[in-house]
């Protein structure tokens, strides 16, 4: 008898070969639940697509698949990225109106599938939209609905001690409904009781564009206060359809060093002027602080920025979501009380409620992947196939309204954001915005 | 989340009840002579990962949220059915992650490999892909929920002692979340021994279930209730298990200060009624609170009769604290109502054959003085295996299962 099992010496060997069978048994592939409609943008993280539940409900969803983590160009499999892992865990706990709501996540063949609530617009296309097409502003009613809700979904994130860590335009989304939905928690992270100082794991966050003063002064103690100077940045650059401080990245060196941003500062300078001790008195203590006093003096001059682009109380807030002093700037909870958002036009549930329907954004573009290994297509149905061809149609008529797709250049963008840097020139845009992920 | 224990994934998915560690130790009962060997497999599965964490560098934290980790991957899958080692090494890893403190896969490989054959595990791949294909495996069978709430953080709350919370939090934001309990405001002035001993009691809470049976609040506060308890019997022995320096400190200065009783002398006395104010004051179940602590006393007398030879020191230190708390179970026995006849079983013993750790000498299966070791349980793993494996390779032949041990302890019980 104990002949019969000398086969066991795999087992013995393996011993969770039986573990193993069982569980891949029983699991559901992607291509089980979902049917890939197309695909919508890629970053550093992986790629999304938009699918399809192949439930009766037939729900829209899209679809962020991890690449595996390699080291360098080394095809060996380390595991699911800190990433990724982070998105993951947060994004189970959390459940907010103005936040993306993660479905599920399925773990298939060394790749993450994480399956989110469809948005169908983000900020980014927003401003596209009216820069390129409309070649208006946007309204103050949707500004102001933009920001508040913006505020509402980072409010929640700030109440759990969750620190996004890198808010733009292009991770804030927007549903057909005008629901604004904050998304993309790669960076994002719990600073309740943290094991390590934020700035162990993460040596440089936050896109250039967005990233606040202490940061770009090497600051390595920081706070919540860092997405509130994104909200301002974000809110700024609805209201005048461009980065209002779009600095150029100093890259890290050979020794991975972070070196000082200087432009980027300067972009800041420009329009704020350039800090005092007086109104941040902590600035002495900055590792930069010697490097920026060596900069030219600026006067702030927000007032003239805003002139013709926010007024009055809209600009108030906008100077106190860009206060210097970290301990100065507004909290989440504090901007939602600030007198612009109680004043009419008063901020609406759906976003979008005072357009009419040409003012509205068009539907979010997706193409067919022209890698088709990273996601089985084949494996749709028939009417899958009629869909498709449905959306390449339309894809076809939105082609002529963007002038570069981060996709289809082929560069390395940090993410989905660098199809919008029209105005600046597409290839400096996405160079620009791309951020390190390091440790 | 990080303020909301009631709306995280760990009360709303994680807390299990006894029913369901029954039914998750079904399949491992037929093949183990006695269901305590099972509860002895906590103790050293939960010393595993802690030894891999230490050459991992890894902070308790850390250690702890792998120890659940691996409680709730062993909610869902039998012993018998995998290979605990590499569960535990793909538990250390995927935490150091979820906590923010990352270490390289090829550490985790190279330590999980040198530390596993000394207890002759010669089976673990070299091959990172292989820990990272486990990794896949594991978060998936927690959900993906990787957020873990833990005892030490109400216990820093509690005892609102600068040294533990300023480490804790020195990156980040100091700020003072609510607690989410109860409306109880009163904090307890614990001395810094008193603390450690605390400390270590959670620690030692790994050891069993509780972490999948209570939430971690209730866990601290059994702790500490522990500690107290412990710390009026038993002075003499905490001096000796702990540092010079700290065995000073505790002379000096009496175990347990309360914040409000400000003479000196009458501290012995004061204790007890201002324990029970305070307690009182927390809001929480008193209840759980004791049953938990029954568990815990029962947790050291059955580690009492586990011998790790060589492990940690805190594995030793523990082994003291344990006889000593021993001792003040029995002192308080009479005193503390209802005593072990409410212990519902830490120990996930099937039905009917229910082992009493703390009354060895009325089991009537196994040898009360039975000194179980890590070898022991390392062979009871393998012969577990094998057997399942056998089983499982002869489906139809009529024996779906070799020799069902559970099925002969009932009939024995008659």
């Amino acid at each position: 008898m104990m002949d019969e099992w000398s086969s066991g010496n795999i087992l013995l060997n393996d011993p969770m070969r039986i573990y193993r069978a069982k569980r891949d048994a029983a699991r559901k592939r992607v291509t089980d639940k979902y049917a890939i409609l197309g695909f919508i943008s890629s970053g550093t993280y992986g790629r999304v697509y938009k699918a399809q539940s192949k439930e009766s409900d037939g729900r829209i969803h899209a679809i962020k698949k991890f690449k595996p983590d390699k080291e360098g160009d080394v095809v060996t499999y380390t595991g699911i990225s800190q990433s990724a892992i982070r998105e993951i865990a947060l994004n189970r706990e959390i459940s907010h109106e103005n936040i993306v709501a993660l479905k599920e996540v399925i773990l298939e063949d060394k790749s993450i599938y994480m399956v989110f609530e469809y948005a169908e617009h983000d900020f980014l296309q927003v401003i596209h939209h009216h820069s390129q097409t409309l070649r208006s502003s946007i309204t103050q009613p949707v500004l102001k609905s933009l920001t508040y809700q913006l505020l509402n979904g980072l409010l929640y994130l700030h109440e759990a001690h969750i620190i996004h860590r890198d808010l733009k335009p292009a991770n804030i989304l927007i549903t057909s409904s005008g629901v604004v939905k904050i998304g993309d928690l790669g960076l994002a992270r719990l600073t309740h009781q943290p094991l390590q100082p934020l700035h162990v794991g993460d040596k440089v966050v936050v896109t250039i564009w967005y990233r606040a003063p202490e940061l770009l002064l090497g600051a390595k103690h920081y706070n919540k206060s860092v997405d509130i100077w994104a909200v301002g940045c974000v809110m700024a650059e609805l209201a005048s359809l461009r980065p209002i401080f779009k600095g150029e990245e100093a890259k890290l060196d050979s020794k991975k060093n972070v070196p000082f941003q200087k432009d980027q500062l300067l972009k800041i300078f420009e329009v704020l002027g350039t800090p005092s001790e007086r109104d941040w008195p902590k600035i002495k203590e900055l590792p930069e602080y010697q490097s920026m006093k060596r900069l030219d003096h600026y006067t702030n001059r927000l007032a003239e920025w805003c002139q013709s682009r926010v007024r009055l109380n809209g600009a108030d807030l906008l100077a106190r979501l860009f206060a210097y002093d970290p301990d100065k700037r507004l909290t989440a909870a504090e901007a939602l009380r600030h007198k612009w958002f109680q004043e009419e036009p008063l901020p609406t549930r759906n976003a979008f409620e005072s357009l009419q329907a040409h003012q509205v954004p068009p539907h979010r573009r997706i193409t067919q992947d022209d890698a088709p290994s990273m996601m089985p297509m084949a494996a749709a149905g028939s009417q899958v196939q009629a869909q498709m061809s449905q959306v390449q149609a339309t894809a076809q008529a939105h082609l002529s309204q963007q002038l570069s797709h981060s996709h289809s250049n082929h560069s390395k963008a940090g993410s989905a954001a660098s199809f919008a840097s029209l105005s600046g020139g597409a290839g400096a845009g996405a160079h620009t915005r791309k951020k390190a992920r390091l440790g | 989340m990080a303020t909301d224990f009631w709306s995280s994934s760990h009360y709303k998915r994680w807390i299990v009840d006894r029913a369901t560690l029954r039914q998750a130790r079904s399949d491992d009962l037929q093949y183990v002579d006695n269901p305590e060997h099972l509860a002895f497999l906590n103790i050293f599965t939960a010393n595993l990962i802690s030894r891999l964490g230490k050459k991992l560098s890894l902070r308790q934290r850390v250690v702890a949220t792998a120890t659940v980790f691996f409680r709730r991957f062993y909610v869902k899958n039998s012993y018998c059915e995998t290979d605990p080692f590499i569960v535990a090494a793909a538990c250390c890893y995927v935490a150091a992650k979820a906590e923010e403190s990352p270490v390289h896969i090829k550490n985790v490989v190279s330590e999980a490999r040198a530390l596993f054959s000394e207890y002759g595990i010669k089976t673990f791949p070299s091959d990172n892909s292989k820990l990272a294909e486990m990794e896949f495996y594991l978060v998936d069978e927690l959900e993906c929920d990787l957020t873990v709430f833990h005892p030490y953080r109400t216990l820093t709350t509690l005892v609102g002692k600068g040294a533990h919370a300023a480490s804790q939090a020195e990156a980040g934001e100091a700020e003072d979340s609510p607690r989410y309990w109860g409306t109880g405001e009163g904090k307890l002035e614990l001395s810094e021994p008193a603390i450690q001993t605390a400390w270590f009691i959670i620690n030692d809470t790994y050891r069993s279930e509780l972490c999948l049976l209570y939430p971690p609040h209730l866990i601290a506060i059994a702790a500490i209730y522990l500690t107290l308890v412990f710390n009026a019997n038993t002075r003499a022995t905490l001096q000796a298990s702990t540092s010079a320096t700290a065995a000073q400190h505790s002379q000096s200065d009496p175990a347990r200060r309360s914040s409000r009783s400000s003479s000196s002398s009458s501290k012995k006395q004061a204790q007890p009624p201002d324990l029970i104010g305070w307690m009182a004051g927390l809001n929480v179940s008193m209840s759980l609170v004791a049953t938990i602590a029954q568990e815990m006393i029962a947790l050291y007398a059955l580690w009492d009769r586990y011998n790790e030879d060589g492990g940690p020191d805190q594995a030793r230190a523990a082994a003291a604290m344990a006889a000593s708390l021993r001792g003040a179970q029995s002192h308080r026995g009479a005193r503390t109502a209802k005593g072990s006849s409410t212990r519902s079983g830490s120990v996930p013993s099937g039905s009917g054959t229910g082992s009493n750790a703390e009354t060895p000498e009325s089991k009537d299966d196994g040898t009360p003085s039975e000194v179980v070791t890590p070898m022991f349980l390392v062979q009871l793993l393998l012969r577990m295996r094998e057997a399942r494996m056998a089983d499982l390779a002869h489906p139809a032949s009529g024996r779906p299962v070799a020799i069902n041990k559970m099925l002969e302890r009932t009939q024995a019980a008659g």
